[in-house]
């Protein structure tokens, strides 16, 4: 007996205790991958709710409020035709430049929102992670959700602006094609969301490069000009072409300003990029389910 | 001094077994080492990592908690506490070790945080949906989670004009809308007027007579000789006593009693003495027939 501090005795004794733990789980431990989907399923209430009450908030403190989920692609467009179509002549060579801007902008707007703010969720959502115990993938499905409904009132501003400003657009059963277009892009955004919002949660820095990675993305995906007039090497385009987001845009233009059906290759490609990211995300995210909000 | 009894067997399922379970952070340290001059000083600045200390928030520990036990956890602040508590209820990953439990703990606590942009309202439906609860019962809840608040129509305002009073009335109405069979009580609770604190002791008492078995955090002690079957006293991380309600609260109480006179070293004496008898648990699973439990 001293009076130091480290010093600690001993207990007297160690009482071994048999406990039948057969019907005991461990506390916070990660399910099977089978159960987390079933489990997210489950969750589903809780996913729309937050998205939908997020979403009628987010412009509260807006005069105009929800005009603003249309007039910011609106603007952002304008801004676009101004120095790429007018000042730099990117448009040339192109059928029907505002058609193709406009489809370009609100898609990779739509895109690039829902996958940065997919990748912030787990990190923006941690006082909720800490507070509750719930699968942590719906936070990223929320976020993505989210983005669909914002997306919405966009996309029909976009239809709009096609079919009204000159050239106008015919208006064919073809416009139909935006919703697959839309929806398989919406599950390549989540897939991408997942895995990033795992790098996030433990590196946050990575927020820091990812506006750069997305403009690198635009610039790569014909959103404001056609591949065509710039690269020659055969090669070099057919890799550009595979880029999910150019296959995309490339699609809903045919569809909505040429009136060509789309190819199977392109609905492929898509359906391989949106489905594959998705796998590998959700795989990748429920690895580290226990670690998320922690630290 | 330590010496191996035989095992006892237990008939019962527990409802808690915490296994070996320890917890140690790496945090950076704004001490500075005595020898550093300022271009090592400097340096450190730019790595950071060369002045990380390890804080043992918690020594390994093991117990196993039955149906019916309501366990009290006293000590100074420090003593990890608070770190035992969220490690049981699944906030926190221990650093080694793991909790086994009958069903899910809930704990009861006003740091159970919320979407500050939201309202009072949505953020009740958005809690209930976290925790797991399906609308039917949310709306059949939703009444007595409101009336528990206190808030009356202030429920309609985003959470963020909400004074701190109101909103961890709020957090723990919430929360102590389920019915859990283990339940967890940080008696931070005692923020709030006298009207919400007698409201919401009525509350945890209907929730102590149904739950399996509580665990409370207190640092009234009459609370404790009042509430509890058992008590552990933990010290800077350290189990000290482990034990009926009275003995471990008169020996604490004896403890604070000789370091408030600055009487360090009969302190540390009374403590060594506890620590001296304690008898420590070690956790057997029943099914492979010896050794330690599952990981």
């Amino acid at each position: 007996m001293s009076a130091k501090k480290s010093t600690l005795p001993d207990p007297a004794a160690v009482q071994p205790l048999s406990v039948d733990m057969r019907q005991l789980t461990r506390v916070g431990a990660r399910p099977g991958f089978l159960d987390y989907l079933v489990e997210l399923w489950d969750y589903r209430h809780f996913v729309f709710f937050d998205a939908r009450a997020r979403v009628l908030n987010g412009t509260r403190r807006d005069r105009l409020g929800s005009a603003w989920l249309v007039l910011n692609p609106v603007f952002n467009g304008l801004t676009y035709y101004l120095i790429f179509g007018l000042l730099l002549h990117t448009s040339k060579g192109i059928k029907d430049f505002i058609g193709y801007l406009v489809i370009g902008i609100f898609l990779f707007q739509f895109s690039s929102g829902s996958i940065t703010s997919g990748a912030r969720a787990i990190h923006n959502g941690k006082r909720v992670i800490q507070a509750f115990n719930f699968p942590r993938a719906t936070l990223v499905i929320g976020a993505n959700i989210r983005e669909l409904l914002t997306g919405v009132p966009m996309l029909l501003a976009m239809l709009i602006i096609v079919a009204v400003l000159p050239p106008e657009e015919k208006i064919s059963w073809m416009w139909i094609l935006i919703v697959p277009v839309v929806g398989l892009l919406f599950v390549f955004n989540l897939g991408v969301g997942l895995i990033l919002a795992r790098i996030v949660s433990k590196v946050h820095d990575i927020t820091h490069l990812l506006p750069f990675a997305i403009r690198a993305w635009m610039y790569g995906s014909a959103v404001f000009y056609s591949f065509d007039r710039f690269i020659t090497h055969p090669g070099v385009l057919a890799a550009v072409k595979i880029n999910p987001l150019f296959v995309a845009l490339d699609t809903a233009r045919s569809a909505i300003l040429y009136e060509q059906l789309p190819s199977w290759r392109s609905w492929t490609i898509l359906a391989i990029w949106a489905f594959g990211a998705l796998a590998v995300g959700m795989a990748f995210f429920w690895k580290a389910e226990e670690s998320y909000g922690r630290g | 001094m330590v010496e191996d009894k035989r095992a006892v067997e237990l008939d019962d399922v527990p409802c808690v077994v915490v296994d070996q379970v320890a917890m140690r952070y790496r945090v950076a340290s704004t001490e500075i080492p005595r020898a550093a001059t300022p271009d090592v000083r400097f340096l450190r600045k730019l790595k950071r990592s060369s002045n990380l200390v390890t804080v043992y928030a918690l020594n390994e520990l093991s117990l196993v908690v039955e149906r019916g036990e309501s366990v009290g956890i006293i000590g100074r602040n420090g003593s990890g506490k608070s770190t035992l508590m969220k490690i049981v209820s699944g906030q926190a990953k221990p650093s080694t070790g793991a909790v086994y439990a009958s069903s899910t703990p809930v704990m009861l606590g006003v740091n159970a945080a919320l979407v500050p942009e939201l309202s009072g309202d949505q953020n009740i439906v958005l809690g209930c949906l976290a925790m797991g609860l399906s609308r039917a019962e949310i709306d059949q809840k939703f009444g007595q989670i409101l009336e528990l608040s206190g808030l009356e129509r202030s429920i309609h305002l985003p959470m963020r004009s909400y004074s701190s009073g109101m909103s961890s009335r709020l957090r723990f109405a919430i929360a102590a809308s389920l019915d859990p069979e283990i339940l967890l009580i940080d008696e931070a609770l005692n923020t709030g007027d006298a009207q919400f604190s007698d409201r919401s002791r009525q509350r945890m008492d209907e929730l102590r007579s149904q739950a399996g078995c509580v665990f409370l955090v207190s640092h009234s002690l009459s609370t404790i000789t009042e509430m509890c079957t058992r008590v552990l006293w933990l010290d800077k991380g350290d189990l000290i006593m482990d034990g009926v309600a009275r003995d471990a609260v008169g020996a604490y109480r004896d403890f604070t009693k000789h370091l408030s006179k600055g009487n360090n070293i009969s302190a540390t004496k009374i403590k060594d003495e506890a620590r001296a008898l304690l008898v420590a648990t070690e956790v057997q699973d029943r099914r492979n027939s010896r050794g330690k439990a599952g990981v």
